[in-house]
């Protein structure tokens, strides 16, 4: 973990870190993932991974509309919005 | 009371802010919700209701969305997000006719086990105002401890209803995951988080969880299973009924008192007819390690959709539309959260999906293999909630892992999937502390039974920062 991947994974996470900050994350970051470490030492082989704890695949249901369309009271909230659209600054020039 | 028309629920509801008023150095609430308040207790005054919570004054933790009332996890992010719809937990909670008297505030987005992440300030622990009451659900503690609510909701993804239970002194149970639709709730680590009751006594959580709990087609996870009616079996005698005791649980870095406190709540069950076994969880010291891979990762997820674009907070100004989302995502969150999705980025991305993702979600398995083994022999499994009593704020100094570390007991039953409740057993430098009773897949009712149990030969539960509620 060092500056570099740090840079890297805010920039996936889309956060930005300033200066004292940076530092002090890239520290935590170090230590978190040096704890975490411990489990490299844990023999998984043929272990099946669990990913959820119900192990159950999602069951379908019918293609039926069952909800309120909420569009108005959702793009109401909307930090901004048209009659029809979320609005976000231009993105094509 | 109210249906001997002593009091009216009206004057109830009434009663409930004037102590949230009174004690508003706690900090427990957010946003508050009055008027729609009275104006149900009146609706039930005129049209009485024989519904299991008419007329119940309960506060909601503010991570479950609520209708036309603020929903905020916590967060700078969410501070003006009012959501057009309400949690299946709240809507079963309301059906019942209880009274919705506000949110309560939490670490921002569940994340933290002592409240100083939330965005709204520290809540306060009533037992010493210096003291965190736990978190993330603290400000749900906090209310029930302090006697402002009787009941109140919570959410546990890794001891978030346990940890703060035992740390304010009141009862909390996390159910089986998929007992309770996750519909509503802003979700945190999907496959970990569960909602659940926090109350005074395991009889008010057995009677909330009954109405909490529901098949829900909105949740994928929701668990379409029976039902049972939790008080029913609450009386059921221990004798020869068996807890297991984990015998590689280290407890060296417990202090005597903590220990003591655990072991006569053994004693007392041994009394109450109940047997106690040795068990070994061998990997149960892999949980916390595990839990801080498998629990960003899912967050890392779970936040990108924060974005300042649909809904919640968004930055000024940003000249283009990446600025847009860094800028808004870069002020809105805090400290923590922000570490959690980096984190989360960190595990997920190539080269390293492998070597931490997959790799936690093989312990994981070893850790519910573990609890299955465990659980073919016995009934419950007994364990201190936390390490010891409440802390003080920020004395778990800037070290995260010292704070990740309070969940050191609570978080298996998360990753196994399983109920777990914490229940006061003790008190230390009049402080309080909880016990942990961890159960079967589906098995809430054993719990509450050896809960319940305990409650009728003890008052632990009876204590309040006063001294013993009668």
């Amino acid at each position: 973990m060092d500056k570099k991947t740090v840079t890297t994974i805010s920039y996936l996470s889309r956060l930005k870190l300033d200066g004292e900050k940076e530092e002090k994350i890239t520290n935590d970051l170090k230590n978190i993932i040096q704890f975490v470490n411990q489990l490299e030492e844990v023999n998984t082989s043929d272990i099946e991974p669990l990913t959820n704890p119900l192990e159950k695949t999602a069951k379908t249901r019918d293609d039926k509309v069952t909800a309120n369309n909420l569009k108005e009271e959702l793009l109401e909230i909307a930090p901004s919005s048209n009659e029809d659209y979320f609005l976000v600054p231009r993105v094509v020039e | 009371m109210i249906s001997e028309k002593e009091i009216s629920n009206k004057e109830v509801v009434q009663e409930v802010y004037r102590l949230i008023n009174e004690n508003s150095h706690l900090n427990a609430f957010v946003t508050l919700n009055e008027e729609s308040s009275i104006k149900k207790a009146q609706d039930l005054d005129n049209n009485p209701s024989d519904c299991s919570l008419a007329g119940i004054p309960i506060a909601q933790k503010d991570l479950f969305c609520t209708k036309g009332l603020r929903t905020t996890c916590g967060s700078k992010i969410l501070d003006n997000f009012v959501p057009p719809y309400s949690a299946t937990v709240i809507e079963n909670l309301e059906n019942a006719d209880c009274i919705s008297i506000g949110k309560t505030n939490m670490d921002e987005f569940a994340m933290g086990s002592s409240n100083e992440t939330s965005y709204f300030g520290n809540v306060h622990n009533p037992w010493g105002d210096k003291l965190v009451p736990g978190g993330s659900s603290g400000g749900s503690a906090s209310a029930v401890a302090a006697g402002i609510v009787p009941a109140a909701s919570g959410t546990d993804t890794g001891g978030s209803i346990r940890q703060p239970a035992s740390l304010c002194g009141i009862t909390g149970i996390k159910p089986t995951y998929g007992r309770v639709s996750r519909w509503g709730m802003i979700a945190f680590a999907s496959s970990l988080d569960q909602a659940g009751p926090m109350a005074r006594t395991v009889e008010d959580c057995a009677m909330l969880l009954n109405e909490m709990c529901s098949h829900d087609n909105k949740d994928t996870t929701s668990l379409d299973e029976d039902i049972p009616n939790f008080e029913e079996n609450l009386n059921q005698s221990l004798n020869g009924r068996k807890i297991g005791v984990v015998k590689d649980l280290d407890l060296s870095s417990l202090d005597n008192s903590v220990l003591k406190v655990y072991e006569n709540s053994l004693k007392e069950y041994v009394s109450l007819g109940a047997e106690l076994v040795d068990i070994s969880l061998p990997n149960l010291s892999l949980s916390v390690p595990t839990y801080y891979v498998v629990a960003p990762a899912e967050c890392s997820s779970n936040l990108s959709r924060f974005d300042g674009v649909k809904f919640g907070r968004r930055s000024e100004n940003p000249k283009d539309l990446e600025e847009l989302y860094i800028q808004t995502r870069t002020e809105g969150f805090g400290d923590e959260v922000k570490r959690r999705i980096l984190i989360g980025s960190y595990v997920l991305s190539a080269g390293y999906y492998d070597a931490y993702y997959k790799k936690a979600q093989q312990v994981r398995r070893l850790i519910k293999k573990d609890f299955d083994e465990a659980f073919s022999n016995v009934d419950v499994i007994m364990t201190p909630t936390t390490r010891g009593p409440a802390f003080e704020m920020g004395s778990k100094g800037s070290d995260p892992i010292q704070m990740y570390l309070e969940d050191l007991f609570t978080i298996s039953a998360n990753l196994a999937g399983l109920p777990a409740m914490s229940l006061p057993n003790g008190s230390i430098d009049n402080k309080p502390i909880g016990l942990q009773i961890i159960g079967n897949f589906l098995k809430e009712s054993t719990i509450l039974n050896f809960g319940h149990m305990y409650q009728t030969k003890t008052n632990w539960h009876m204590y309040t920062p006063e001294g013993l509620k009668q």
